[in-house]
């Protein structure tokens, strides 16, 4: 059973938070999404069935030949981040693992 | 007693010159954030494309592990947030690995043991996180390089085990060219499981996990630490707590970082970018062609076929140049044992003496089978052979230069000889005299005929008519 | 209203420079944002490439979610809200390299989330042809650029109609050929394996023209297609006779729609009269039935399959690499403050159902039954293709919503025929909506679905129903000049 504690939950996982609202809200579109899924879990021997990833599938993908090139400067990998020392990007310290 | 269960999970980064799903250079860099393309750092819009090596590499690992090898290969996505994880999920595989069910054979005090292994898959390493007071430093050189992983199945049962099978599994690596499994540049790492069992046991006890050991060493000493504590644990009524352990390589403890409870839900699921690759039987075939005989095989077949003892066979088989040299002289004619014994007691003496590797040596299998040619045929001693080994690698000349400028041909000539002989023994009838009375003075005489003939006499030869001329007298 | 076709002829004989069109876009672009909205960045700055393909000199607008190399992308998104891109999308820089020329970057709902334009972080896009009706979306502000005579094309990207639906909405064409055709490099991902790039424009010959560009294999992504020998603009005028076409009896029998509005009834109205004009001109049109256990099945599964993808696709927005950098004391605060800050609640209710869809125990019941039904749907497309050469349907079930939530009186057979155009996303068909006249004033459009990898023959199918049609190039008076 989903709660509004397991949704916080998820969320954190997710790293964001949201107003208490969103919570209820996120509850309502729960119960939804169950209930139509309800309906597919139903279509008669939906079980035997490989479910779809692509689209069609022909095989046609080439793989990279092993080739390295030179792609961005430091000065491009770095342009978007807030912080850098020393040709890396900084961030606060990194706890746990 | 408790019977000891390990379970290995061994990281290794592929050996290509590009990354596994971008174009930028997959190689070992002293400068940050150099070796870096859009996809790496994870940017918005970005498509892994699959490097087609990495690809194969990977498949001839899992076929030198005899896995099973799907028909449709695809990969996974495995979620969760680190910031070392700049894209927010690791393309993995999951559903369609490159290998299964595949096994090692390895060999533990000249005791033969099967290792399963339960899968191998190929992946992509993370960036790496430098830490400093507080703050951290993240360069991401090392994203997005080929990582294969190697899962055996819970059947290890001690430290030694686990270790001699990293050092198999390391050198099945470099012998297929798949990867220089480096520990030292943390090109290869090991979790590690352990758990304990009644010996009655039918049910695997708990298991604790130890993440990122990056030396052999170390895989020994935490496991050696985890069997101690979870002995205790056991022994005073305990139970064992499933978690996650981290090995302090400095006091040599592990310690809990997580439990079961919070275990992470990767949410893996099919990467929808990369399409399903089709192995056809004849890339298999063609990858089987590739790998070169490996190290456990080669020490069957040196023991068996040639005789050697494991000892030296482990020697030869440590790498595999010096074993392809040593099976280049055997192609050539020479005897085994004593390309073998070269070798073990002077080659390798010298490689390591001055840190070169055998293809820096001047001296090439042709040239060493020469060598042992000329004192098979008695045209040179024994001793004289490793005059000119070094000498021939100090000029860079052929062992035959070297003999015919040193005049260093043998005397085998009878009469030659027997005319030496008479001479010294006539010089000194007190010797002989001697000799009778039960001195030992043959030496003497030996070394004589020896100065004499600056050596070149043949030393067999030589003694066999100094004993004929005594008898005479 | 001048299609590519027009301007081009206009350059070549030199009636008009590039510079006149640039002008004249960039100061309608100007004019009308206050107003309608749709864009996030305008380009006051001309650059255009040599080049002497079909579409040089010719003014343009795209998504805010492809990656435009120096020129800020936001994805409508505050998480993005700063972010100007290392690197250009395989598209923008084709359409670069063949001398078009940009005129803005358009507005869309948040990281092209949504279906109604409302949701982008700077406001809402309006309807051109009534400022109270949405435009649809996600490619809100690309498909009202068109409509609003700014540009005579753009770009958008399409995960289940989110550039035909606002291509209905706002009387203009809206085309996503087959998935793989346009290179998604650069596109921001929403739902990988639905996303689709695609174009907006006057008339479909413009839409072939434009595809025709864009079109082929690109080596950054692994999905795209084999370069084809063909071009679309060259097939459109193909004869059509004998030409199958199919519609779907549980969608557009009018004894089905009892409690539908007047609006509706106009709506299935229309199309019948188009599937008359059809036939008259050559077409073989069969109804069929579809089983509607499946037809209702499809927004669930959409809605399933798109939100897991999205919650793995966007974790990269954690402010470190790039994007607003969050607030705390230590690395994991950052990240969980800039995203707090960085999502609306939307899009963070959609990434919380995403991640509960991808969950261990609920994979097999949500995602994997998600994508058993998207294979059935697909498997049954594919069979009815054998026999028929596209599937024609209304576009939506009505005109372009008000911005005041008349969704909550939705009717499940109503909410069908809303939503059956991610059948294209699901098999990644080539699929076309073009203008079928207008209901109480505002546009509506119909919408053709072909066969996988025949995009030059689902244009073509459509050209010949638009010149029958005669809605080619409609646009509101005053925007018409």
């Amino acid at each position: 059973m989903v709660t509004k504690e397991k949704l916080k939950d998820y969320a954190a996982k997710l790293m964001f938070d949201m107003d208490d609202e969103g919570y209820d809200r996120t509850l309502e579109e729960f119960e939804t999404v169950e209930k139509h899924m309800a309906l597919i879990g139903e279509i008669e021997n939906i079980e035997n069935i490989e479910p779809m990833t692509f689209p069609y599938v022909i095989y046609h993908a080439d793989l990279r030949e092993d080739v390295a090139c030179d792609c961005l400067t430091n000065d491009e990998v770095l342009a978007n981040a807030k912080e850098t020392k020393a040709n890396q990007v900084k961030v606060p310290k990194v706890v746990g693992e | 007693m408790y019977k000891v269960v390990i379970g290995l999970e061994v990281h290794c980064e592929v050996k290509t010159n590009s990354k596994n799903f971008s174009s930028s250079r997959n190689t070992y860099s002293e400068y940050p954030n150099e070796n870096i393309d859009t996809v790496d750092i994870g940017l918005p819009g970005i498509l892994p494309v699959a490097n087609k090596d990495a690809f194969r590499k990977s498949l001839m690992m899992s076929l030198a592990l005899h896995c099973k090898t799907p028909d449709i290969v695809m990969f996974d996505r495995k979620n969760y947030y680190y910031p070392d994880l700049p894209k927010g999920y690791q393309i993995t595989q999951e559903t369609k690995p490159v290998g299964r069910d595949g096994y090692v054979m390895i060999n533990v005090d000249g005791i033969d043991k099967k290792i399963l292994i339960n899968n191998i898959h190929l992946e992509e390493d993370t960036a790496s996180l430098d830490h400093f007071g507080t703050y951290s430093l993240i360069d991401y050189n090392r994203s997005g390089v080929p990582l294969l992983e190697t899962v055996t199945e819970p059947c290890l049962s001690s430290a030694e085990e686990a270790v001699t099978f990293l050092e198999t599994l390391k050198g099945i690596f470099l012998y297929t060219g798949v990867s220089e499994a480096r520990t030292d540049r943390g090109q290869m790492r090991c979790d590690v499981n352990v758990s304990l069992m009644e010996d009655t046991a039918t049910e695997f006890g708990t298991k604790v996990e130890m993440k990122n050991i990056n030396s052999f060493n170390n895989v020994k000493l935490a496991i050696e630490y985890e069997i101690k504590r979870q002995t205790e644990i056991l022994k005073s009524g305990g139970k064992v707590v499933q978690e996650t352990r981290r090995f302090d390589d400095e006091d040599l403890k592990t310690y809990s970082m997580r439990s079961k409870v919070d275990a992470v839900d990767y949410k893996y699921y099919i990467e929808p970018n990369i399409p399903p690759i089709k192995i056809s039987d004849s890339l298999i075939e063609e990858i089987k062609s590739e790998i070169p005989m490996l190290q456990y095989e080669r020490v069957q077949k040196y023991m068996g076929e040639y005789g050697l003892s494991r000892y030296d066979s482990d020697i030869i088989v440590k790498d595999k140049k010096v074993s392809d040299y040593f099976e280049e002289t055997i192609k050539l004619g020479v005897d085994p044992k004593s390309s073998a014994n070269w070798l073990t007691s002077i080659i390798l003496g010298h490689l390591n003496k001055y840190e070169i590797g055998i293809d820096d040596l001047y001296l090439t299998p042709k040239m060493l089978c020469e060598l042992i040619k000329m004192v098979d045929a008695g045209k040179i001693s024994s001793k004289q052979s490793k005059q000119v080994f070094f000498k021939c690698i100090e000029e860079e000349k052929e062992p035959s230069v070297i003999v015919s400028e040193l005049g260093m041909t043998q005397i085998t000539d009878d009469k030659t000889i027997r005319d030496i002989v008479v001479k010294v023994l006539d010089e000194h009838p007190d010797l002989i005299e001697d000799h009778r009375k039960g001195k030992n003075t043959f030496d003497y005489f030996v070394g004589q005929v020896m100065k004499q003939t600056r050596g070149q006499a043949n030393p067999t030869l030589t003694k066999d008519i100094i004993l004929e001329e005594m008898e005479k007298r | 209203m001048k299609t590519i076709v027009d301007l081009r002829s206009d350059l070549d004989n030199k009636v008009v420079t590039s510079e006149q069109l640039f002008e004249k876009a960039n100061k309608l672009a100007h004019k009308y944002q206050d107003e309608f909205n749709p864009f996030v960045t305008i380009i006051d700055e001309k650059i255009e490439e040599e080049s002497d393909s079909i579409l040089s000199g010719i003014p343009y607008a795209i998504k805010d979610n492809f990656s435009t190399k120096g020129i800020l992308s936001t994805a409508s998104s505050n998480i993005l809200k700063d972010y100007v891109p290392v690197y250009d999308a395989t598209a923008y820089k084709k359409l670069k390299e063949a001398g078009c020329v940009l005129v803005g970057k358009t507005v869309l709902d948040e990281l092209a989330m949504g279906g109604t334009g409302t949701t982008g972080h700077t406001g809402i896009v309006r309807n051109p042809w009534n400022k109270n009706h949405q435009i649809g979306g996600s490619s809100a502000g690309s498909a009202a650029a068109v409509a609003l005579g700014i540009v005579p094309f753009s770009l958008g990207s399409d995960t289940g109609d989110s550039i035909r639906k606002p291509a209905a909405f706002g009387g203009v064409v809206g085309f996503k050929p087959t998935y793989g055709r346009i290179s998604r490099y650069g596109l921001f991902a929403f739902a990988s394996s639905l996303d689709h790039v695609g174009c907006f424009t006057r008339c479909v010959r413009d839409a072939a023209i434009v595809t025709d560009i864009l079109k082929g294999k690109d080596e950054r992504d692994m999905t795209s297609l084999p370069d084809e020998e063909v071009k679309y603009a060259d097939m459109i005028d193909n004869d059509i006779k004998g030409k199958k076409l199919f519609y779907i009896k549980e969608l557009t029998d009018l004894d089905l729609y009892k409690d539908a509005g007047e609006e509706t009834l106009d709506v299935l109205r229309k199309f019948k009269g188009t599937i008359e004009k059809c036939k008259n001109i050559g077409f073989e049109v069969e109804e069929i039935s579809f089983d509607e256990k499946l037809l209702k099945a499809i927004y669930p599964a959409y809605m399933t399959i798109s939100c897991a993808e999205a919650t793995s696709n966007n974790s990269n927005l954690t402010g470190i690499p790039f994007g607003p950098r969050g607030e705390g004391n230590n690395i994991n605060e950052i990240m969980f403050d800039a995203r707090t800050k960085g999502f609306s609640e939307l899009i963070k209710r959609r990434f919380i159902l995403g991640s509960y869809i991808l969950q261990r125990e609920n994979q097999e019941r949500l995602f994997k039954n998600a994508g058993r039904l998207r294979r059935i749907i697909v498997d049954k497309m594919n069979e009815l293709y054998k026999k028929y050469d596209a599937m024609i349907l209304p576009a939506s079930g009505g005109i372009a919503p008000t911005f005041d939530g008349e969704i909550d009186r939705m009717s499940p057979r109503y909410l069908m025929l809303e939503n059956h155009m991610a059948i294209g996303n699901f098999g990644g068909f080539p699929s076309i909506t073009i203008p079928n006249g207008f209901v109480s004033d505002m546009p509506i459009g119909i919408n053709i679905t072909g066969r996988c990898f025949e995009d030059g023959l689902t244009l073509n199918i459509a050209n010949k129903i638009e010149e029958v049609l005669g809605f080619r190039g409609i646009v509101k008076e005053e925007y018409d000049v």
